[in-house]
């Protein structure tokens, strides 16, 4: 019992540790791609090819005045970045990252929890994650905070319809809400993927991710051109770094989420071992979402809502309706 | 070049090109079925091809447009209006600037200022000289009124500094002696136009 | 003069002008423009430049010189005037430097106006240049011959108004012009160019230094760079300058000039003055108005220590002795103190002719003498002047005077101790009457002798008048005509015939005369001056007298007074005085002045126990008159405004009213409280108007309002000779430029502060003399005045540390014993 603690608080904190210096890593990606699809160059200056940029940006961000603007509510605003950041990691807690492993005779399981409501729990907290903007927006004394708030309100409690029932028809046919069920129940190869069962599941999973980690075409939280910053303006410092940092955790979870429950998981892909296989999946979403945000113009709020409600659900619910007469006949 | 095109104003009739846009659709039904024709036809991925070409186009066919600024410059135009410098006669290596202060009085900024004075040979010296680079606007209007061409606008347009005023002193701004080989005539405002030549009527002389 | 107003058409236009006067004079008063060079208003027509032909009555005339008549018809334009006119710019612009770019006249070039005025975009003439040389002429005077366009401006205006007639035209030594010209050419374009082509301008005395007055005025009037200050050449361009107008304050002429300021160079933005101009049209000035404007008191910070001691001293003051360089507003509020608490006012340069004035006005019935300098240079053909060193007591006197010579063919009787060289050469009919010091009543009376009505005059005048008449005998030789026979041969017949001719011989005949013994008294030859004095006064309608500083500090200036009103009134002559210093006439009339000062002392620009000072050099420091605004009272009896040129960081004499609870806000909000029944105006500062209209009107300020009263008809007394004396004197009497501390802090003005003397004196004198008075001495180097006479020797006053006021007494005149040193 004591090893599993040990363990797994090891293991917490190295998914902390990995995943913060990922998502550092996944500005400089996200810079370099954008870049490159501009034709620019992007961060050069610091470390070869611009490196080190990360670590500038942090050092500035540690050390940039945290300032809290007066008429704020003081505590809230100051937990408002943690809830983001917190829901992002605890959200961590229950994906398996890599499959199983052995080292120095020790056989790791790179799961930290693995709980049998495993989906359910990351889409709680994700879910729960939409308090850190809402609040931030709330607390800051800044109407465009306040505008933020509101359609963070409003964009994430509507995708979460969508992402909920996008995946009802996978765990359906799974009949498993632990994500290392649906691993195993690709495990067959290629062909086994669920993608293949439920490619609309996926498209829809996919785009309400996207809206879930408040990306282009979706990022209408803090979109500059409409509220200067939305619910971050007033944040500055590491405070502000801690909404990133949860962007980019949230990142990363959807795209191992994808990966998990349509793309096969950490199964070995052919040659391929699926350590691998899963980082190299993760890491096409990744590059998908600077993609998607470096070609497309993003949407208004009307549209969102309008994509949401009167396009997205009603497919979601047919394709449950399918998948469930399929299943029963 | 004829100005025709710039004066008529008469909107309506000048050549602007309709994109053929599809009208945009008024029922739901109308709205559904627009979805359905761009998700089928893959519209959106027409984007995405177009970003990923120029990414493979830049990453791999030296197609990169950055310039590495403070490392490579890009040459400016000739016409360029930046730092002023003050020319010399070619032949004497005298400075050219007779004191006339006409590029003083022309400053729409007011921030020219000479001292002049009587000298040893009877002519007008212009013993100092200065620009408030912190408020010139560089519309170039003194080297435009330069009875000499001598002063004209120069090609660095580096001016960061600490502080708001920054004077340029006559020696500054002249041609360095030993550079006055180099020395390049300015072709913009105020140069004499090529067939300057042509337009002048000679004065007759009796000797 | 006639003043028959009439009406001439000029375009089309209606004008109204007066009789006599000249078409451009006419034009110009209407706000119409006729293009003119050479013509200076109030000087004589040079025809220099030939620009200004319009077309009268249909016939091609000089506007500058022909006279405008009733109905006349004038077109300022026509083709072939404008072909003229554009001929003559472009023979003006043959062989000009193109250097306008260096310039000092860069801007305000009349060449360069008239040149793109008249459209000349192209050069038809052209003719070999010659070598025309810089020359300073003087200490002040740069000419550049090359710019030269000899329109001779300076020539007219050096010899009609300022009566130096230091310049004339000279030999250019240019080739002959081509001979195709003259065909081809519009002809006075052509005759212009012959005249332009031969002539440089040169110093009259034929040397290469103009020893004139160093008026500058010269300069001011030339159209073109040629002619310009030394110290402003190539200093800065007029563009630059700011022009403040102001009134000078160093003469009581309270002339109109103009300030030009500038930041002083790169390295100091502080203001400062560059040069002065004037309106030369309208307003001549002298050397100290035009050279010595950099009199201000610089870096002056507020200093509270100096204040609180300089409001204490005001506090235990007595008396405060001041200087008249002060504006009406300080003299009010001296004035002030004097009311509230009793101190005292000395000034010793103002007090005798506040005396002389309240006499005067006793005498007359009015505060003020009747008329003025500008009325005497405009209508006067007579102007007699006693009592002044007209070359160095006030210039615009002495330009008045010239001008009656030059312009009025007029004449002038000078009575003045101190023989002059100057004032002689400025018109034919200048008679000089060399008196001995003192004698001044004998002068008065010989003017009422010879100008009064003598019906008129009250009985014991005329009566004592008399007395001085004698008929006497004189020798005359005289041309009769007597009728000889002759016996002529002819030649060829061989014939003798008796011719009756005529020959003149010159036969002695004894005439009676009348014999004037004031004449003689004056030390004149009686009959000499009966002649000239016949030949003076024909065709002289308007006389005019001007009294100088000599009457007011006469022992018997009482008497002087009365007869100085004695002679306004029954000679119908304009009288005119000068107020002996800056504002002396300011000071006159509103300060209650005390003769003799008293305990505790504050100086103002003057000795005392505690100094206020705008030199610099006192306990506090005051703004010197260029950095102060306020009003001055001129010696043409108006009140001008005058703007502070330059900043003041100090304290003024209304802030220590102020301290004392006596003051105003500013300065000028004393202004309006100047005293009405002195003739002032309640006018506030800020409404009065400055400068002079198109036509010459001056609407600076506005004239003081004689008051009036009852003329005292006490007698006069006969002249005494008491007051006359003899051997060896001084007289107290600047130099040209100098007039107070202030010219002399000028870096421009180099006249010492020495013993003048004629040539001849100063060399019997040699170098160093000790001017021993009674209450005093002085030492001072001997400078010759080369345009002094006869043995006086003349001492300067201006330099107010030296007291020498004191040392004189009232009188202008001392005995004194001069030792070598
Ligand atoms: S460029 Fe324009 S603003 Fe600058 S110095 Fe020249 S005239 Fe003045
Ligand atoms: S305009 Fe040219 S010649 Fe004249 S002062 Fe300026 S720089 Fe010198
Ligand atoms: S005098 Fe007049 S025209 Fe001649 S150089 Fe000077 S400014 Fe130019
Ligand atoms: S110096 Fe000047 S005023 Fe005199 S003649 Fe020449 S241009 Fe005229
Ligand atoms: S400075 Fe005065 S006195 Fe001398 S030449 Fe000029 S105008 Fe005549
Ligand atoms: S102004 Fe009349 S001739 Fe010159």
């Amino acid at each position: 019992m004591d090893g599993y603690i040990i363990g797994t608080i090891i293991k917490a904190v190295l998914v902390l540790a990995i995943i913060s210096a990922l998502a550092g890593f996944g500005t400089y990606i996200e810079r370099k791609v954008l870049a490159f699809m501009q034709r620019r160059l992007g961060p050069m200056h610091v470390g070869p090819y611009g490196l080190l940029q990360i670590l500038a940006d942090g050092i500035k961000l540690f050390t940039k005045e945290d300032f809290i603007p007066s008429g704020a509510n003081r505590l809230i605003f100051m937990i408002a970045p943690a809830i983001t950041a917190m829901t992002a990691f605890i959200a961590l807690a229950a994906v398996p990252l890599l499959p199983e492993f052995t080292l120095f005779g020790v056989t790791v399981r790179p799961i930290i929890a693995d709980i049998n409501v495993g989906i359910l729990f990351v889409l709680g907290m994700m879910a729960a994650g939409l308090y850190g903007p809402l609040l931030a927006g709330l607390a800051q004394n800044n109407k465009w905070g306040l505008l933020g708030a509101a359609r963070t309100a409003v964009q994430f409690l509507s995708y979460e319809v969508v992402t909920g029932l996008s995946i009802l028809a996978p765990i359906m046919i799974v009949g498993s809400l632990s994500l290392i069920d649906f691993n195993n129940y690709q495990a067959g190869g290629i062909g086994e993927w669920l993608i293949w069962k439920q490619p609309l599941a996926f498209v829809l999973f996919l785009i309400a991710g996207f809206a879930e980690t408040n990306r282009t075409p979706f990022d209408l939280l803090e979109h500059e051109a409409e509220v200067v910053s939305g619910y971050a303006t007033e944040y500055s410092g590491m405070r502000w770094g801690m909404f990133f940092i949860g962007e980019y955790a949230n990142m990363i979870t959807i795209g191992f989420l994808a990966s998990l429950i349509f793309l096969g998981g950490f199964n070995p892909w052919g040659f391929i071992p699926g350590g691998l296989a899963i980082i190299l999946k993760v890491s096409f979403f990744f590059f998908l979402m600077l993609w998607v945000r470096a070609s497309w113009p993003h949407i208004r709020p009307d549209q969102l809502m309008w994509l949401c409600w009167k396009v997205l659900m009603p497919l979601a619910v047919i394709n449950v309706t399918l998948t469930g007469l399929v299943m029963m006949f | 070049m004829s100005l025709e095109q710039f004066k008529n104003r008469n909107v309506g009739t000048q050549e602007y090109r309709m994109l053929d846009l599809e009208p945009t659709p008024e029922t739901g039904w109308g709205r559904f079925k627009r979805v359905v024709r761009r998700s089928v036809k893959l519209e959106l991925f027409t984007g995405l091809k177009v970003t990923f070409r120029e990414m493979i186009k830049a990453l791999f066919m030296g197609e990169m447009h950055t310039t590495k600024y403070p490392f490579e410059k890009l040459p400016i135009a000739p016409r360029y209006r930046a730092i002023h410098e003050m020319k010399r006669l070619l032949e004497s290596g005298h400075y050219r600037c007779i004191g006339c202060g006409l590029c003083e009085k022309i400053c729409i900024s007011d921030c020219i200022r000479m001292d002049t004075r009587y000298d040893e040979n009877q002519r007008k010296e212009v013993s100092e000289y200065t620009i408030n680079f912190g408020r010139c606007i560089f519309c170039g209007y003194c080297a435009e009124v330069c009875p000499e061409l001598a002063i004209v606008h120069g090609g660095r347009y580096e001016n960061a500094s600490e502080q708001r005023a920054s004077y340029a002193l006559f020696e500054d701004m002249l041609t360095p002696l030993d550079q006055l080989a180099q020395q390049k005539e300015y072709p913009g405002f105020g140069a004499v136009s090529p067939d300057a030549d042509e337009k002048i009527k000679k004065t007759p002389l009796a000797y | 003069m006639s003043k028959n107003e009439i009406t001439i058409t000029i375009d089309g236009v209606e004008c109204r002008t007066t009789e006599g006067e000249y078409i451009l004079n006419a034009a110009r008063a209407n706000g119409i423009f006729i293009p003119a060079i050479c013509y200076l208003t109030r000087c004589s027509p040079t025809l220099a430049c030939r620009i200004c032909l319009v077309e009268a009555d249909g016939k091609r005339v000089y506007s500058c010189n022909a006279k405008a008549k009733e109905g006349m018809e004038i077109v300022t334009q026509t083709e072939e005037i404008l072909e003229e006119r554009r001929a003559i710019m472009e023979v003006y612009d043959v062989n000009h430097p193109l250097q306008c770019g260096v310039c000092d006249q860069h801007g305000e070039c009349e060449l360069q106006n008239y040149t793109l005025e008249l459209g000349v975009d192209s050069q038809h003439y052209a003719i070999a240049d010659t070598l025309r040389e810089t020359k300073n002429w003087s200490t002040v005077l740069h000419y550049d011959a090359g710019l030269c366009i000899v329109c001779e401006r300076c020539v007219t205006v050096c010899k009609d108004m300022i009566g130096d007639s230091a310049l004339k035209t000279g030999p250019r030594g240019g080739g002959p012009l081509d001979k195709g010209y003259k065909e081809t050419m519009p002809k006075d374009a052509y005759a212009m160019w012959n005249k332009l082509q031969k002539s440089i301008i040169v110093p009259s005395n034929g040397t290469e230094h103009t020893n004139c007055s160093d008026c500058g005025e010269c300069t001011a009037v030339c159209p073109v760079g040629a002619l310009t200050e030394r110290d402003f050449v190539y200093k800065a361009n007029p563009w630059e300058l700011k022009e403040i107008p102001a009134t000078c304050a160093h003469c009581s002429s309270g002339c109109h000039l103009y300030y030009e300021t500038r930041f002083s160079s790169i390295d100091n933005p502080e203001e400062m003055i560059f040069r002065v101009k004037n309106e030369w049209n309208f307003q001549s000035l002298c050397g100290a108005g035009r050279f010595g404007y950099d009199y201000e008191n610089r870096n002056v910070s507020k200093d509270e220590v100096a204040f609180a001691q300089a409001v204490a001293a005001l506090q235990k003051a007595e008396t405060i002795r001041f200087s008249s360089m002060i504006s009406n507003e300080e003299a009010l509020m001296l004035q002030r103190l004097k009311e509230e608490k009793g101190i005292r006012l000395v000034n010793p340069e103002v007090r005798p002719f506040q005396r002389f004035l309240t006499a005067y006005a006793k005498s007359s019935g009015r505060s003020l003498y009747g008329s003025d300098y500008r009325e005497i240079m405009e209508e006067s053909d007579f102007v007699v002047s006693i009592g002044a060193a007209l070359r160095n007591d006030n210039p615009n006197a002495r330009y008045a005077f010239n001008n009656v010579q030059k312009m009025n063919k007029g004449a002038g009787l000078y009575f003045h101790p101190v023989g002059d060289t100057l004032v002689p050469t400025f018109g034919k009919s200048v008679e000089c009457i060399t008196h001995k010091p003192g004698q001044e009543e004998t002068a008065l009376y010989l003017v009422l002798d010879l100008f009064a009505d003598k019906e008129a005059l009250p009985d014991y005048l005329r009566e004592y008048l008399e007395g001085f008449h004698e008929t006497r005998k004189k020798t005359v030789k005289e041309k009769v005509m007597k009728e000889v026979t002759e016996i002529v041969k002819d030649e060829e017949t061989g014939e003798e015939k008796e011719v009756k001719k005529k020959v003149p011989e010159m036969v002695e005949k004894e005439v009676e005369y009348d014999h004037n013994l004031l004449v003689e008294a004056l030390g004149a030859d009686p009959v000499a001056f009966a002649e000239s004095f016949e030949k003076m006064m024909k065709k002289k309608e308007s006389f005019a007298l001007i009294l100088g500083e000599d009457l007011y500090g006469h022992p018997h200036w009482e008497n002087l007074a009365k007869l100085a009103a004695l002679a306004e009134k029954h000679c119908g002559m304009k009288l005119a005085m000068i107020p002996p210093k800056s504002n002396a006439l300011g000071v006159a009339l509103i300060c209650d002045l005390d003769e003799e000062a008293e305990g505790y002392t504050v100086g103002y620009n003057q000795p005392g126990d505690f100094r206020l000072s705008a030199l610099g050099d006192g306990d506090l420091d005051m703004p010197a008159m260029n950095q102060q605004e306020g009003t001055m009272t001129t010696m043409n009896k108006r009140v001008v405004p005058t703007n502070a040129a330059l900043e003041y960081g100090g304290y003024t004499l209304n802030d220590l009213m102020n301290a004392l609870g006596l003051g105003k806000r500013l300065t000028v909000d004393w202004t309006m409280e100047l005293p009405v029944d002195r003739g002032f105006q309640a006018e506030a500062f800020d409404d009065l108007k400055d400068g002079f209209l198109n036509d010459g009107t001056e609407i600076r300020g506005y004239a003081l309002t004689p008051i009036r009263g009852r003329a005292s008809t006490a007698k006069a007394k006969p002249a005494s000779d008491e007051a006359v004396l003899e051997g060896t004197i001084a007289y107290r009497c600047n130099p040209q430029r100098q007039f107070n501390d202030f010219t002399d802090k000028a870096h421009q003005i180099f006249e010492a502060f020495a013993l003048y003397a004629s040539p001849e004196k100063a060399e019997e004198l040699g170098e160093k003399v000790e001017v021993i008075f009674e209450e005093g001495s002085l030492t001072l180097d001997v400078v010759a005045d080369e345009r002094m006479n006869g043995e006086i020797v003349a001492v300067p006053d201006f330099k107010a540390s030296a007291d020498v006021y004191r040392l004189f007494g009232e009188s202008r005149y001392a005995n004194v014993t001069l030792k070598k040193v």
